[in-house]
């Protein structure tokens, strides 16, 4: 057996190290590579509809898509805004858009403020049944209310709710989902303030006000942003429930475009399909936390 | 001095029993509220199931014709019935392993920052409207002018097939948007149980020499057997329930070439409010999905549990 002489030895070790360290390298940049060029082909379709928005009617169906016909900085110089304006002046998308607006902030408000009431009792507060009525109204996440299409318009029609916002503010406004998610976080609040509060006598509607919803805000907003991804998404209840057009919605709207069989504006519903997902999108780029914690249904304090 | 005393008992009284009803005045907003609209809504459809109601026309009681209308159609009913389970099958078996598969991948500790980004880049679809991307997808299934043949043109597949207008192919696209669209959610979701899970164990895995398809095999998906289930139900659920895409995928809202797209659903909306507005029909339709979702939904309790609410 050869004894190789000590700095030999190191040096060896120093080289075989290197090595390695390199084949970890390679290894990481190919990992990297390959999912990137994944993560870039899956969203390849976006890419095209964002690119799409801004060409002239012309350039939309181009086959290759335009950006790639020429080097991409000479293909921006035909960007536009024609889609946008069709799609205002032909088909009134800035009104579906404020409609849209105002119904998501409309029914946010609404399940913050009646969901967390009820999950405030269901958390904090004693009294007969609560654990009965706490299950029923988890059992009724379950249940679709889309399979009830004809019942839903029957209903909101008898109340004249029909063709109206306020009928589709109220159906989104009872969320199990955002009574438990609220229980599940106020159940594990610091028990030792509230007590404090109740001993300097505040009512329990002022516990709720100044201390429960202050305390909560992080599942309150993971809550906001779960029910805005569901209202401002909704499709098949705003069709059935709203005619006039001037109420429409975003999707609606898009529907309501697409409904014309000859000669569709396609311009225009790329320019109101991009609006209806860039607003959804950039919210996620600030409070992408809290979105996929709303997801899981667990906040972490 | 004693008419004091019995206005103070009087107010103690008045006090204590609001006490008793102050907590009930909490919930009350949100049950009313579901009183009167959900809770009616179901039972308003009990009613009419068994009426051959047709748009306003409230109609009369008909008994259990609608439902035995339903039970022998073999030529409309249970074909979409079948349809739905065919799309939520193919939904399930790719959109699952695909998501354990690419949360797997993420969660190795090569991508280190990388690992945010990448997620959100997979996760962004699932903000999207279903209605856009149905429409998007419209666009790249086009037979001429869609960017699908044309890539699989480059691929060096020349023949040009006409996605949208094929039968058989119809339920297939809406198995591949839902599968563009869904898999981030569920890969999320995976990722974020398979971060709960203490790395010694792999550690000690590795170091016992077990090939990655052993560790995923015998340790990851056991131990991700409750979020594995969780993302399943989920997404059995959104796949019975699916309308969208079969409404807005193919071109016309004519629920795919030959009504081939035709799901559960869009059953009940067509019969509802674009072909006869036969209300009656269409809710005992209602009725028989809403009784297939609660079974699946069923089998989430039992193998979940619905107590998870106290666990914690």
């Amino acid at each position: 057996m050869m004894v190789l002489p000590k700095p030999a030895l190191e040096r060896k070790k120093a080289s075989w190290l290197a090595e390695k360290i390199r084949e970890k390298k390679i290894q990481r940049g190919l990992a990297i590579g390959a999912m990137g060029f994944i993560a870039l082909f899956y969203l390849a379709p976006l890419f095209w509809l964002f690119d799409t928005s801004f060409r002239p009617k012309v350039e939309i169906f181009n086959v290759p898509p335009r950006i790639l016909q020429a080097p991409p900085w000479e293909t921006f110089r035909s960007y536009s805004l024609s889609s946008f304006q069709v799609a205002i002046n032909r088909y009134q998308m800035h009104q579906g858009f404020f409609n849209s607006v105002l119904i998501t902030v409309g029914a946010i408000i609404l399940t913050l403020l009646v969901c967390s009431l009820a999950a405030y009792a269901f958390a904090l507060l004693k009294f007969p049944g609560r654990d009965i009525i706490f299950y029923c109204i988890l059992a009724t996440m379950m249940l679709p209310i889309t399979t009830m299409l004809a019942p839903l318009f029957k209903v909101i029609q008898s109340y004249g709710l029909y063709n109206k916002h306020l009928g589709l503010i109220l159906l989104y406004a009872t969320s199990a989902f955002g009574v438990f998610l609220l229980r599940q976080y106020y159940v594990r609040l610091p028990l030792s303030l509230i007590e404090a509060a109740v001993v300097d006598g505040a009512s329990k509607f002022r516990i709720w006000w100044w201390l429960v919803l202050p305390l909560g805000k992080p599942v309150l907003a993971a809550l906001a942003i779960y029910q805005f991804r569901n209202v401002w998404n909704d499709f098949l209840i705003p069709m059935i429930l709203l005619r006039s057009e001037n109420l429409h919605t975003l999707p609606i709207k898009l529907q309501v475009m697409d409904s014309i069989t000859i000669a569709k504006d396609y311009d225009a519903m790329i320019a109101t399909g991009f609006i209806a997902i860039l607003i959804p999108i950039i919210f996620f780029l600030l409070f992408q936390r809290h979105f996929l914690e709303g997801l899981s249904g667990s906040i972490k304090e | 001095m004693s008419s004091i005393a019995v206005l103070r008992s009087r107010r103690q009284k008045k006090k204590i029993l609001f006490s008793k009803v102050e907590p009930y005045l909490f919930i009350l907003p949100f049950l009313a509220l579901m009183a009167a609209l959900n809770l009616y809504i179901y039972i308003s459809g009990v009613r009419l199931a068994f009426t051959d109601a047709q748009g306003i026309n409230p109609g009369d009681p008909i008994g259990f014709e609608n439902f035995a209308e339903l039970i022998a159609d073999k030529q409309d009913f249970w074909p979409a019935i079948g349809r739905t389970f065919l799309y939520t099958f193919g939904c399930l078996a790719t959109q699952i392993p695909v998501a354990l598969i690419l949360a797997v991948i993420l969660n190795s500790k090569i991508f280190g920052r990388l690992r945010g980004s990448l997620r959100a880049s997979f996760y962004v679809p699932v903000l999207m409207n279903t209605v856009v991307a149905a429409l998007l997808f419209r666009m790249m299934f086009l037979r001429d002018t869609g960017m699908v043949n044309w890539f699989l043109g480059i691929l060096g597949f020349s023949e040009k097939i006409n996605w949208l207008y094929e039968p058989n192919l119809s339920l297939l696209l809406m198995i591949v948007v839902s599968f563009w669209q869904w898999t981030g959610y569920h890969m999320v979701y995976l990722l974020a149980s398979l971060q709960s899970i203490n790395p010694t164990i792999y550690e000690v895995a590795n170091l016992d020499g077990a090939s990655p398809f052993r560790t995923l095999w015998q340790i990851t998906i056991p131990l991700l057997r409750p979020a594995l289930t969780f993302v399943s139900v989920m997404s059995a659920i959104g796949g019975l329930m699916q309308f969208e895409y079969s409404f807005m995928l193919f071109p016309n809202a004519g629920f795919g070439p030959g009504m081939k797209a035709m799901t559960g659903i869009p059953y009940i909306y067509y019969h509802a409010f674009r072909n006869k507005f036969r209300f009656g029909y269409a809710t005992a339709a209602g009725w028989i999905l809403f009784l297939i979702i609660l079974a699946v939904s069923l089998l989430q309790i039992r193998v979940i549990g619905l107590g998870q609410a106290d666990n914690e």
